[in-house]
């Protein structure tokens, strides 16, 4: 966790993450009069900085824990507000199923929302973790690289799972692109000439290269993958 | 900024994350496979378990964990890249760390700077984000509406902030120094030689009676009081400003400053559009991955409304389909027989040359308004109306907002005739009304230099005197002028009334009249070529005009300003998302090439009298010179000696002909360059089929 204080708010950074998971908009003055009070219990008088610096970390988060409301832990926390636990200093194992998940504005009438959500899950089934949800909106950020996007890209559209697009994945694609309203032999010419265009080493069905390949073409694909929380 | 990482110590505390110890990892190779690290890894499992053969094939974030070190490029990856869920990433971040600090000062030093270097720069990029003019609306809009309306609107405020710079040059450099000098009473030497008396008769007050609504036609007309205004170039004057060592040449600043403000514009252009054609050209034909991007890269998973949704499903239905017919129809196409195709080709040369025709008979109708608009208000038989005398003093306006109004319907129409596949039909339609509308304007400065200059001749009776029409143009470059100002204000009032006149009611009538015929004709659609085009042609008009009027781009820049409001607010209340989509990336290139075609052509005009036009005797700052031109060679021979003459070198023939010899060679060997790299392309494309095809033969001898 990178923390840095601005003018007024505090942002806390996660490496991992391709976004800022907390901008805190909180006012700074009761911050430091917290700090004050711990200090005035550990009997130092120094500047902000350099007493977080002395603080153990684990000390340091669960004070801000108690003050800062993150942002996307916000979001995930009102999904299920008796599963998530406040605090998760003791590392709790909390999972909130995928219909709740589904039933974000976000996602709620995005055709491809449980392909995102099975993906982004640790057991493939949708329900998600903390982290997972964090990791969904730190690749669908705007911040996300290209290659990274694309490879999980490639695994929503890979419905069956075996890391091939074959034409049964891209005729459910399809499906769920046009709400079902093309004809089967216009889904099937589409899904030829699909596989026709993309399709490099001719083995009928696209592979992550194939896909990657393709997107390179494609410079709108960082603009169009992305979900703005 | 503060680490708060030394969370790899005992505590191991993560405040945000879930229960998962930050050990450092001593588990065996085979934990990796299991199936408790999810969906992520079952990729890299298959490919590693099934065949571990071709080691070519791997990418880096493919590799399975294991215990030894991180390779060397992974050491310094930055973590958000790697494809691994969050738990494993922290892992990959504390090995990082450990490695980080077994290395010497050196790589240390050089690791920590490339990733505070990393940092700053994307710290640098998001507040610049802040900076950004109306991110968010575009954003929304982008999200609503799809990406190509989006980029109308990036586009309408690049070319704000571009009136803007262009308004601050000219506003530094020749305004506020004339201001200064007015107001500070200096003494100022006037350049103007003496001429005839004849010539120097200019008063744009005029004696005698003077209605109450003087004041509002002058406003609207440019003429009469604002002439004396800083608004027009009759205004300044032809003086050297010298205060104790301070010396400052208002007509070269004019002048340079003009030149200077077309060369930004021009670079500023150039590089903005070099940015969409390498991601043009990226998108190599389009035709070859026509469907897949529509697919994959076609959904937008911003949107969030339903109903939007749906219609941006319908619309990719729609796409879809229109794409299969094009395909049929194509293939009919080739399947016609001879006759059949010599009477599509007849058809179509009868077209084009319908389309001539039109064009031609519109820009008739230009060039009689110009001229009759100009002889009407002379002769005193409209002046005392005052809706008659605005009618007139704007015909040339009106004229060719009709001419834009009408033709490109009448076009539409004989498109359809024509016989095009659908690409063709849009490309057209699209080259059709950008040369109308650039031409017309062409027309019209035609017909204005026509009367000023009597044709050319200059030993016409008329122009004999003074070197141009000094009968009805006492002041030609103000004249000039005030046609642009009426330009500007004209369209200005026409968007105006077709959104609030137009689309508004259409929307009322659509959401309240339930008859056919109108539900047929629907909800205004937000068709961006169109739209363009209009921005484009506004902006030409303040380019030209912007020599003759120097306060023409701030008043661009309010009316850009409004105009961005005004279309966001018809876009979100009337309008509904177009059949076919626009796609962004083909559009910026398009808009910054309609845009640099509007460049060259507002520099022929102002090129022109500069070069090649008597400036007139009893205005502005140049009057008294041949040419406005001359105040260059003038200032060159007042400068020291050796700049002087290598001033005098640069503009000799015996500069420009070896530089053009030069650029000449250059652009060939350019060209042979990119036709070599295609090739190469070419080859890499065949060379990485064939390692596929090695692949999977090697892959079936195998099994």
């Amino acid at each position: 966790m990178i923390l840095e204080c601005r003018k007024d708010k505090m942002v806390i950074s996660d490496p991992c993450l391709c976004l800022t998971p907390a901008v805190a908009v909180f006012n700074i003055s009761i911050f430091r009069d917290c700090i004050k009070a711990e200090q005035q219990k550990d009997g130092k008088g120094i500047w902000i900085r350099s007493s977080l610096k002395s603080w153990g970390t684990s000390k340091l988060f669960s004070l801000l824990n108690s003050l800062i409301h993150t942002r996307l832990f916000n979001r995930y926390r009102d999904l299920a507000p008796q599963l998530v636990p406040d605090d998760y200093t003791n590392k709790p194992d909390v999972k909130i199923p995928y219909e709740l998940i589904g039933s974000m504005p976000e996602l709620k009438d995005n055709p491809f929302r449980q392909r995102i959500a099975e993906v982004f899950s640790e057991d493939g089934d949708g329900n998600m973790t903390l982290d997972d949800f964090l990791d969904m909106f730190s690749v669908l950020s705007e911040m996300a690289p290209k290659d990274l996007k694309a490879y999980y890209a490639f695994k929503i559209y890979d419905f069956n799972n075996d890391d091939y697009i074959c034409k049964s994945d891209l005729e459910k694609t399809l499906n769920k692109l046009t709400r079902n309203e093309l004809t089967p032999e216009e889904v099937c010419l589409v899904c030829e000439k699909v596989i026709d265009e993309a399709d490099i080493d001719n083995d009928g069905k696209l592979s992550l290269e194939d896909f990657q390949h393709m997107i390179v073409r494609a410079p709108d694909f960082l603009s169009t993958f992305h979900i703005r929380i | 900024m503060y680490y708060a990482e030394d969370g790899i110590t005992d505590e191991d505390i993560h405040p945000l994350g879930t229960g998962v110890l930050w050990k450092t990892s001593e588990s065996p190779v085979a934990n990796e496979f299991s199936p408790k690290n999810g969906l992520r890894h079952r990729g890299s499992e298959s490919q590693w378990g099934a065949t571990d053969i071709q080691p070519m094939q791997q990418s880096r974030s493919f590799q399975p964990w294991s215990d030894t070190d991180l390779q060397d490029e992974d050491e310094d990856k930055p973590v958000k890249e790697f494809c691994f869920s969050m738990q494993r990433k922290r892992e990959i971040r504390i090995k990082q760390e450990k490695q980080g600090a077994k290395k010497n000062t050196w790589e240390t030093w050089s690791r920590d700077y490339k990733r505070s270097f990393r940092q700053f720069q994307s710290k640098a990029s998001e507040s610049l984000q802040f900076l950004v003019l109306w991110r968010r609306t575009i954003n929304t809009i982008g999200g609503n509406f799809g990406t190509g309306i989006a980029s109308y609107f990036t586009f309408l405020r690049f070319l704000i902030l571009m009136n803007f710079v262009t308004f601050l040059l000219i506003g530094g450099f020749i305004v506020i120094p004339n201001i200064v000098v007015q107001e500070l009473n200096v003494v100022q030497t006037s350049q103007s030689s003496n001429t005839t008396g004849l010539c120097l008769k200019y008063s744009p007050n005029p004696q005698g009676l003077e209605r109450y609504y003087t004041f509002i036609m002058d406003i609207l007309m440019g003429t009469g009081f604002m002439e004396l205004t800083y608004m027009f170039y009759g205004f300044y004057k032809n003086t050297l400003v010298i205060l104790a060592a301070f010396y400052y040449n208002l007509p070269l600043a004019y002048l340079t400053t003009t030149l200077f403000y077309f060369l930004l514009s021009l670079v500023w252009i150039v590089v903005r559009s070099v940015k969409g054609f390498k991601q043009s050209l990226l998108t190599e034909n389009t035709e070859l991955s026509n469907y897949t991007s529509k697919i994959f890269v076609g959904w937008d998973f911003c949107i969030k409304d339903p109903r939007i949704i749906k219609l941006k499903q319908k619309s990719i239905r729609y796409e879809l389909q229109m794409d299969l017919e094009e395909e049929n129809m194509r293939r009919k196409h080739a399947e016609r027989t001879t006759s059949q195709l010599a009477a599509i080709y007849s058809l179509r040369v009868f077209l084009n040359l319908v389309v001539i025709c039109l064009t031609g008979a519109a820009f008739y109708c230009i060039y009689l308004s110009t001229v009759n608009s100009q002889e009407l208000l002379i002769n005193s038989s409209v002046k005392g109306n005052f809706i008659l005398e605005l009618l007139v003093g704007y015909l040339p306006s009106i004229t060719i907002t009709a001419a834009n109004f009408f033709l490109p319907i009448v076009f539409g129409i004989i498109i359809l005739w024509e016989k095009y596949t659908l690409n063709w039909e849009i490309r057209l339609t699209l080259v059709r009304c950008v040369f109308l509308r650039l031409t017309s304007l062409g027309m019209l400065l035609y017909s204005l230099w026509d009367k000023i200059t009597c044709s050319g001749k200059p030993h016409d009776a008329k122009c004999v005197t003074c070197g141009y029409n000094i009968d009805e143009y006492k002041c030609w470059e103000t004249r000039v002028g005030q046609e642009m100002y009426k330009l500007l204000i004209f369209d200005f009032l026409t968007v105006l009334v077709v959104i609030l006149l137009v689309d508004f009611p259409r929307k009322m009538m659509v959401d309240h009249c339930s008859c056919k015929p109108i539900q047929f004709w629907g909800q205004q659609e937000f068709l961006v070529p169109q739209n363009v085009l209009d921005i484009v042609y506004g902006q030409t008009v303040c380019w030209i005009g912007t020599f003759f009027c120097p306060l023409l781009p701030l008043l661009n820049t309010v009316k850009y300003f409004i105009i961005f409001y005004m279309k966001r607010l018809t876009l979100f209340t009337n309008c509904r998302p177009a059949d076919r989509t626009f796609r962004a990336s083909s559009a910026n290139f398009f808009f910054m090439l309609v845009l640099l075609l509007g460049l060259a052509i507002s520099w022929v005009p102002v090129l022109y009298s500069i070069f090649a036009m008597t400036p007139s005797r009893a205005c502005g700052p140049f009057n008294g010179q041949t040419n406005i031109w001359d105040t260059i060679p003038i200032t060159i021979q007042t400068l020291p000696k050796t700049a002087a003459e290598f001033f005098l070198f640069i503009g000799s023939q015996a500069f420009a002909v070896p530089l053009f010899f030069l650029c000449c060679i250059l652009m060939f060997y350019l060209i042979a360059l990119a036709s070599s790299y295609g090739e190469l392309v070419k080859t890499l494309k065949d060379q990485l089929q064939m390692e596929r095809s090695r692949k999977m033969f090697l892959r079936q001898v195998t099994y």
